[in-house]
């Protein structure tokens, strides 16, 4: 036992001195939070070049009706930025007094001045749209479509639009089509501003032409509040709590994100144990370190060294949220069984993957051959990722209980099942947990025999057959 | 008593026979010198006395025990192929395999630090592994094998590319391990220094025993059928002589093997040149090798 320990402290100093584990550590939240990161450098760059369009309306009046839309529009396209100034709180933030600042209105709220101070500007956020009536020339051969659509190849128009005469008809008839021309048909903000426009002049219209009041089918076509809301308790005091609004990030942000956490530490910990045997073995040290221990030893040390590394991220990364909730105070949101079953199928799923891994590293003598062997250990690790929304969406069917019971992929499923709130009946946990056990204790076994052959091996790499024969070998 | 025993001993390597039908006993505290042609199946029988590969048949008996592993603590097992870990510091590498070994971290820097000094490394040790030439990584190699005082020192070709120098060290270092009373098997390729170092031989050739005891009794189990010569007129004096089977030429010394009157060989040599030395000896270890590990002319024929 203590080689092993020698061998897997050994092998974590190594890692976690290395260049790649610090790189490592920044990395996953880079990728994690890479969506966030876009997101804010999407806003502060936003596109804000002018779409200028012209149209040919034939129709009664929809050129005015465009034209006053679109004044109120382009009036709209500002937004207040900078600090608001605020009396004794966080920038930004209203905050309740304590009665203590001012002496008015001790125990109600403070008044909050939202004055627009100096620190305030106003910024655009939209593109400016703006159009122009095109007639077409009675002299002119080419049609009006093709006219237009030079100008637009000629970068004088960004899209043109063609009004059909009938379009305020309430009955079908021909000609009461809106065609949108464009060379730029993944820009969606000008057609979807003129269509919702459209629509909704149109059907103003066509209310008033059957004498029916377009505010009357407003209010009338007003939504129903329907809110999604969790089950209600009842306390020990008789106190009935719940019956909260859902919260979408509860609900779904946090399961998923608990999932591809466990994956993203996985797939940074396991190679290694390719890695590393492979490299042992490429650089003659195989044989020497089998002359003080047996290669099981050897393999499991690796296995330890992998655990160890896999979770000293997991401590920095679940340290990281256990300080960010606590500091937000919405600790409730991640309950500490959450922390628990994630520490417990990430050592599961450690130990499946990197003995497969190890194994895979010792009976190749290239990286090359590794890489093409290993990519079937990768589907099996990646497949549960596919399913992730089907399983969020319904973790009691079928197809996510027997998912989660299968267990290459009991980690990811069964984790992704605990954190959606109720989580899978106990028996259920038990069962995946029992199940997982077995199946990395036969990978471990599976693997050793693989790795003891594999490491004296030389040449060329083997085929799946023989890595099979290998494990049933003597 | 013997340290190492094999008896019946056979490895296949699917049709290919490494080892047939091996019977070996190397006694308690002797240098025990493996010799054979490359691929003759020595690292196998190696490997197999180390239980790191299992023989098809036979049985193998290692201090005392059946089950001893190259993972004994007991045993000090240097591979042919061997590399280290080349980030590594030299201390902290021995210090690694000293604790693999199963010693205390403490007793293993310290060990580690005599042996360096020993073999007059002492200013490197706390230099990485790859800032050591070839030479100096074998030595270094060598002390992670030796570090816990094994009692049965197993050296897969221990001298190769050293240079006289270091080469001289290192027999120092392995006759020492004699004298604390570790048994020592290496394999060699050197018939001088099998020669010189070993109690006893083994030779195996084809997966087979071929020569197996003293050096003495090795070559003593050879006729006196070789004359070593010294002649001015060189080698080309000897050509077309009756009697002579075969001659290797060393460039100023021929050696041959000659069967009829030496005397006879000695006055027709006279007539034509000045023989500076005439021997009737034994061959050389390296001779009777030589003499087994030609290939036959039918094999030849095929090539």
């Amino acid at each position: 036992m203590s080689k092993i320990m020698t061998i897997g402290w050994t092998e974590y100093l190594s890692a976690v001195r290395s260049k790649a584990f610090i790189i490592g550590i920044i990395m996953m939240p880079i990728m994690m939070g890479g969506s966030l990161i876009a997101k804010y450098l999407s806003e502060s760059n936003v596109d804000l070049q002018e779409r200028k369009f012209a149209i040919l309306d034939e129709s009664d009046g929809m050129y005015e009706l465009l034209e006053a839309a679109l004044e109120v529009r382009n009036s709209e396209i500002f937004e207040t930025v900078g600090e608001k100034p605020v009396q004794g709180g966080m920038p930004g933030l209203p905050v309740l007094s304590d009665g203590s600042s001012d002496g008015a209105g001790s125990g109600s709220e403070a008044e909050v001045t939202w004055e627009p101070g100096e620190m305030q500007e106003k910024r655009q956020v939209k593109p400016t749209f703006s159009m122009e009536r095109y007639e077409h020339d009675a002299n002119e051969t080419r049609s009006p479509e093709l006219v237009l659509s030079d100008r637009v190849r000629s970068g004088e128009l960004f899209a043109f639009l063609i009004v059909g005469k009938n379009v305020f008809e309430p009955d079908r008839k021909p000609k009461d089509y809106v065609n949108y021309h464009s060379a730029s048909p993944t820009y969606g903000d000008l057609p979807k501003w003129i269509k919702s426009t459209i629509q909704d002049e149109v059907e103003t219209s066509r209310f008033q032409s059957k004498n029916i009041d377009p505010e009357l089918v407003k209010d009338m076509k007003r939504r129903v509040n329907f809110d999604e809301r969790s089950l209600v308790e009842e306390t020990v005091e008789g106190e009935e709590i719940g019956g909260e609004e859902e919260n979408d990030f509860e609900s779904y942000v946090i399961p998923i994100a608990s999932v591809i956490m466990l994956f993203m530490l996985i797939m940074m910990a396991a190679p290694q144990a390719l890695n590393v045997v492979l490299e042992e073995k490429m650089q003659k040290i195989s044989e020497v370190l089998i002359s003080a221990v047996s290669p099981f030893q050897l393999m499991m040390g690796k296995l330890v060294g992998t655990v160890l590394l896999s979770m000293t991220l997991s401590a920095v990364y679940l340290g990281a949220v256990v300080v960010a909730t606590h500091y937000f105070e919405v600790e409730s949101m991640v309950p500490g069984r959450i922390y628990a079953w994630f520490l417990l199928f990430q050592l599961m799923a450690l130990a499946i993957f990197s003995s497969l891994f190890a194994a895979v590293g010792a009976a190749c003598s290239e990286m090359r051959d590794a890489q093409s062997l290993i990519t079937p250990g990768m589907m099996i690790l990646m497949i549960p990722m596919f399913f992730l929304g089907v399983v969020v969406e319904s973790p009691d069917s079928t197809l996510s209980v027997a998912l989660s019971l299968f267990p290459p992929a009991t980690p990811m499923i069964m984790m992704l099942r605990v954190a959606i709130e109720p989580g899978p009946p106990m028996w259920q946990l038990i069962l995946s947990v029992v199940l997982t056990v077995a199946f990395t204790a036969a990978c471990i076994w599976a693997a050793g025999k693989v790795f003891r052959i594999g490491l004296l091996s030389s040449g060329q790499a083997p085929t799946m057959k023989k890595l099979i024969g290998w494990v049933f070998s003597k | 008593m013997n340290a190492v025993r094999l008896s019946g001993v056979t490895k296949n390597y699917g049709a290919h026979r490494a080892v047939d039908s091996l019977d070996l006993s190397i006694p308690t505290g002797s240098v025990y010198g493996f010799i054979g042609p490359n691929g003759s199946g020595k690292t196998t029988t190696i490997r197999m006395i180390l239980h790191i590969i299992h023989p098809d048949q036979g049985e193998i008996e290692v201090l005392g025990r059946k089950e001893t592993r190259a993972s004994n603590d007991r045993i000090g097992y240097l591979p042919e192929e061997r590399g280290m870990y080349k980030k590594m510091s030299v201390k902290r590498l021995l210090t690694y395999y000293g604790t693999l070994k199963g010693m205390s971290k403490r007793d293993a820097r310290r060990v580690g630090v005599e042996w360096m000094e020993k073999l007059g490394l002492e200013a490197w040790i706390d230099k990485k592994v790859e800032a050591l030439s070839k030479g100096m990584a074998q030595k270094v190699q060598f002390i992670s094998t030796v570090i816990s005082a094994p009692e049965l020192v197993i050296l897969d070709e221990p001298f190769s590319g050293l240079d006289p120098v270091n080469l001289e060290v290192l027999r120092a270092a392995i006759l020492e391990l004699r004298e604390s009373g570790s048994t020592v098997i290496f394999s060699t390729h050197d018939m001088t220094m099998a020669e010189q170092m070993c109690d006893s031989i083994f030779m195996i050739y084809r997966g087979k025993k071929v020569l197996d005891g003293t050096v003495a009794s090795v070559r003593a189990s050879y006729r006196a059928d070789t004359i070593r010569l010294k002649l001015s007129g060189g080698r080309s004096v000897l050509e077309g002589l009756q009697g002579i089977d075969s001659v290797n030429d060393m460039g100023h010394i021929q050696e041959v093997r000659f069967s009829g009157d030496s005397q006879e060989l000695l006055q027709r040599l006279m007539a034509v040149t000045a023989v500076n030395h005439f021997e009737i000896t034994e061959p050389s270890l390296h001779n009777i090798f030589i003499r087994i590990a030609s290939p036959e002319p039918e094999d030849v024929a095929h090539v």
